[in-house]
């Protein structure tokens, strides 16, 4: 009798186990799903998805990982990365202008995005700390000012106050930049420098060393003593306060170390390209680098390398084969293009219903315990 | 007195202060750099006229304490739904209007229902979930405006016979609708009488719902949930009326916005629709969880004066079309100050 | 401990703009055109040779017959290339390798071959190539990875 208790425990828990994966992966294995039913309909062959998977991951890893630092400041979900990326557009813009080519452009660009993006990152920061408690929808609004500023540079000051010497990069009145800036002598030199082929799919190595660097970066940098702070602050910061931490600062820093990554990244991104769509490189690719953090299974609160690298392999193979399926299905290839940014647009919404609703058991639930306690004192105040 | 000088100043803003300042110094610049008076002044009231209601929107969620409603693009879809419906079931003229707005009226309600229910859920996150909810419902529509099975030829594109048009003419539908009725003309200077009349009589009703028993609880709720808890009041309740009245508004508003404009704009268009309706309300005054009827008129007006005089007076003088750069700066600029400001109450 | 920090500090800036100033010359990219057409310098007249093939990296840029240009790209201040020269139709080649400083601030640099094979000075057979005004192309907006037509 008592085994058979025991047993339907265990069942009982084995089921909670698998229904509480389910929960909490509810993302990724909707994605998995997706990904399997579009695939056989989108009629790619394996080899080419392969290879425009693994193109994709090198483009736009680095990119996603700079999201993870103010999520570990509990910052929630850098939707400002923008202003870095543009800091790195502007960086390529003027090394374009200089004729530097090749790696050498690539480095000096990452290194000339430095002082951009230190200014925007600390602007960012110091925003964000006036307005604790509402940090995404505020950085997000951020990066539409600062998009506005951007706009103000490229396309009315440079050629006239920021001197612009060629005129292939100008539009044909004189100032302002063309919509699209070609990087042409640098396209893709970071990919190529080493690289492997691997049964027809082609291996960027050095720019997964500089990935695989990065991801070093963060493992160690959580362990210092600054990564501490950074968490001690995303947990609650009264207690850090408390504790001694300066808040305000850390939680600047962790904005700053974010764009200023975000800047690289884009570099990284753009020289793969090969080109810079210059008015609206920037403006997507904050809202897919979150999307695709989010479907590797990340939540706002907590988000991991790992997250990364599955939400790039699931995102992008959705992304590759949902216009194709799409149009094998309806007959439309829009509606494929329309889907994929759907469900873009989707996963974010649910991954911050998701956070907010769980954030609201907790307090509740915190609450419950504290009532309870309380509940208890008095009984016992009464005897 | 000067410090109750320095307190207005305080309350109303140095950035609002510079954008009154920056529209004053169009307003004064514009004779001079050759533009027409009474013509920028019509402009500037016809574009008031046409985007008043969907300012007026904002006005019940941020007294609910549910902050700006960046979902916006939700309500727009009702409207957009009615509007193409109405021309679907084969409506012409003004009566295209009312009939828009009629069947516009249930999807509003079920749609902001839906969305009320979610805020309810997620009490705290209200705007950054709402600017997502717009921007997913926006996609999910424009899926839906190629599938949908539409007919009628004026919508639909030529060739292929099915999937609505991006844009779609409203000449022989509601096309000035409101606007010509009762148009006031005294030499250059024309005021849509019938718009602005729409306008006036939603927001004094808007005015009266805040004043009754319903309309003061929900005021109750934004300042002080726990207060009105205490005092009875259903927050949840409260709430989602909030949100459902604002969706309403807005399906209503984008109406108004077409037959002004003249077109009705699907797909994309609605994406961004929101971010001008809340830097408006806010240059009027309002704060993140306080706003008022005046709030919206002076802010309509002051947006959309910067909007019309921008261009024209800033090509005169210095020959270069800055004035979109400028609207993305200001609107934006004075949203983000909105969110810095510590508001009280506010989570 | 505070002046250590901001050594360090100090330290790093001055390392990336060093890597920044590094950059900026050895990633100055040029394109060199080459033409094998007769030219005249100080009253002497140069004739080129019957066919030059150029190599820059041992890879075949061109094959120069007379009064023919051709076009190699180079990174850095310091241009190779390997020349195969042949004199007269059918006659033998013979193999001429020349390594060249460039001027910093140009380009496009235009090399006259035969002044360059005769031994002259740089003032003979350098010059700077400006390319005509760009053809006003029209403005294609480039596709990004996410290949969206429309604006979002």
């Amino acid at each position: 009798m008592k085994n058979t208790i025991t047993k339907t425990n265990q069942n009982l828990t084995f089921a909670q186990k698998a229904l509480k994966f389910l929960q909490n992966n509810s993302v990724p294995l909707m994605f998995v799903l997706i990904c399997i039913v579009c695939i056989p309909i989108s009629g790619f062959s394996a080899s080419y998805l392969l290879n425009e998977v693994v193109t994709r991951m090198g483009r736009n890893i680095f990119l996603i990982l700079c999201l993870l630092i103010p999520i570990i400041a509990g910052m929630g979900l850098n939707f400002g990365m923008t202003l870095g990326a543009m800091a790195g557009e502007i960086a390529l813009i003027l090394v374009a202008d200089w004729q530097v080519w090749g790696i050498p452009g690539v480095v000096l660009a990452m290194i000339l995005s430095i002082p951009f993006s230190l200014l925007l990152g600390a602007f960012c920061g110091k925003i964000l700390n006036m307005s604790k408690g509402r940090e995404m929808i505020t950085s997000y609004i951020i990066s539409y000012f600062i998009n506005g500023i951007y706009q103000l540079v490229v396309l009315y000051m440079m050629g006239k106050v920021i001197p612009i010497k060629h005129t292939s990069l100008k539009l044909p009145r004189g100032y302002g930049i063309r919509n699209t800036t070609s990087l042409l002598n640098m396209r893709q030199c970071l990919d190529n420098l080493i690289d492997v082929q691997i049964g027809g799919v082609k291996i960027p190595v050095l720019t997964f060393i500089i990935i695989a660097l990065l991801c070093a970066f963060i493992v160690w940098f959580r362990k210092t003593k600054l990564g501490q702070d950074m968490r001690a602050v995303g947990q609650d910061m009264q207690v850090a306060r408390d504790a001694g931490i300066n808040v305000e600062k850390t939680r600047i820093i962790s904005i700053v170390m974010s764009t200023v990554l975000a800047g690289f990244g884009m570099v990284i991104y753009l020289q793969n390209m090969g080109n810079i769509s210059t008015y609206s490189s920037h403006s997507q690719i904050g809202m897919f680098c979150i999307a695709a953090l989010l479907v590797g299974g990340a939540s706002v609160d907590r988000a991991s390398i790992g997250n990364v690298f599955l939400g790039v392999i699931l995102f992008h193979t959705m992304f590759i084969v949902a216009p194709s399926a799409g149009a094998h299905i309806t007959g439309d290839s829009m509606i494929g293009e329309y889907f994929r940014v759907f469900v873009s647009y989707g996963v974010i919404t649910l991954a911050l219903v998701m956070y907010e609703t769980k954030k609201r058991k907790m307090k509740s639930s915190v609450g419950e315990q504290l009532q309870r306690e309380q509940e208890e004192g008095d009984g016992k105040n009464e005897n | 007195m000067q410090e109750k000088f320095h307190d207005v100043l305080s309350s109303f803003g140095l950035p609002r202060l510079i954008i009154t300042g920056f529209l004053i110094l169009l307003f004064i610049m514009a004779p001079f750099v050759g533009a027409d008076f009474p013509t920028q002044l019509t402009n500037t009231i016809n574009r008031f006229s046409w985007n008043a209601v969907l300012v007026l929107a904002m006005v019940p969620m941020i007294h609910s304490g549910c902050g700006l409603n960046f979902g916006l693009p939700l309500g727009i879809i009702s409207g957009l739904l009615g509007a193409t419906l109405s021309i679907e079931f084969g409506f012409t003229g003004p009566m295209s209007f009312v009939m828009a707005c009629l069947i516009a009226t249930p999807f509003a309600l079920l749609f902001g229902s839906g969305y009320g229910w979610l805020l309810n859920k997620i009490k705290g996150g209200e705007m950054m979930i709402a600017t997502y909810v717009g921007f997913s419902s926006v996609s999910l529509m424009c899926m839906m405006w190629l599938l949908l099975p539409y007919k009628s030829p004026t919508m639909v594109w030529g060739f292929a016979g099915k999937g609505l048009r991006t844009t779609i003419s409203l000449e022989g539908f509601y096309d000035k609708a409101l606007s010509d009725l009762l148009q006031i003309n005294i030499g250059t200077l024309s005021i849509p009488t019938g718009a602005l009349l729409f306008f006036a009589v939603l927001a004094f009703l808007m005015w009266a719902f805040l004043h009754t028993k319903t309309g003061t609880a929900m005021t109750a709720v934004g300042s002080n949930p726990t207060f009105a808890k205490a005092a009875g009041v259903n927050v949840d309740k409260m709430r989602l009326l909030s949100v459902v009245l604002s969706t309403w508004l807005a399906a209503i508003g984008i109406l108004v916005y077409e037959q002004g404009f003249g077109f009705v704009q699907l797909y994309m268009a609605p994406f961004n629709m929101a971010l001008p309706a809340v830097s408006a309300i806010l240059i009027g005054g309002a704060s993140v969880n306080k706003a008022s009827i005046a709030n919206v008129i002076i802010g309509t007006f002051l947006f959309q004066g910067i909007v019309t005089m921008t261009p024209t007076v800033m090509n005169s003088m210095i020959h270069t079309d800055m004035s979109e750069v400028i609207r993305i700066v200001v609107s934006n600029g004075m949203i983000l100050y909105a969110l810095t400001r510590k508001t009280e109450g506010s989570k | 401990m505070k002046t250590k920090v901001l050594l360090f500090r100090a330290g790093t800036i001055l390392i990336l703009i060093a890597i920044a100033a590094v950059m900026l010359v050895i990633g100055r990219g040029h394109t060199v055109y080459f033409e094998n057409s007769e030219a005249t310098f100080d009253g002497q007249t140069f004739k080129g040779p019957y066919k030059v093939t150029v190599y820059v990296d041992g890879e075949q840029v061109a094959k120069l017959y007379d009064g023919e240009r051709g076009m190699a790209t180079c990174i850095g201040q310091t241009f190779k290339m390997e020349m195969k020269i042949m004199n007269e139709k059918g006659g033998d080649e013979q193999f001429v390798a020349v390594t060249m400083p460039l001027p910093r601030d140009m380009d496009g640099i235009l090399i006259n071959l035969p002044t360059l094979l005769a031994g002259q000075p740089e003032a003979a057979y350098l010059s700077e190539f400006i390319i005509a005004e760009p053809e006003p192309e029209t403005e294609t907006t480039a596709a990004d990875e996410f290949g969206l037509t429309t604006e979002f």
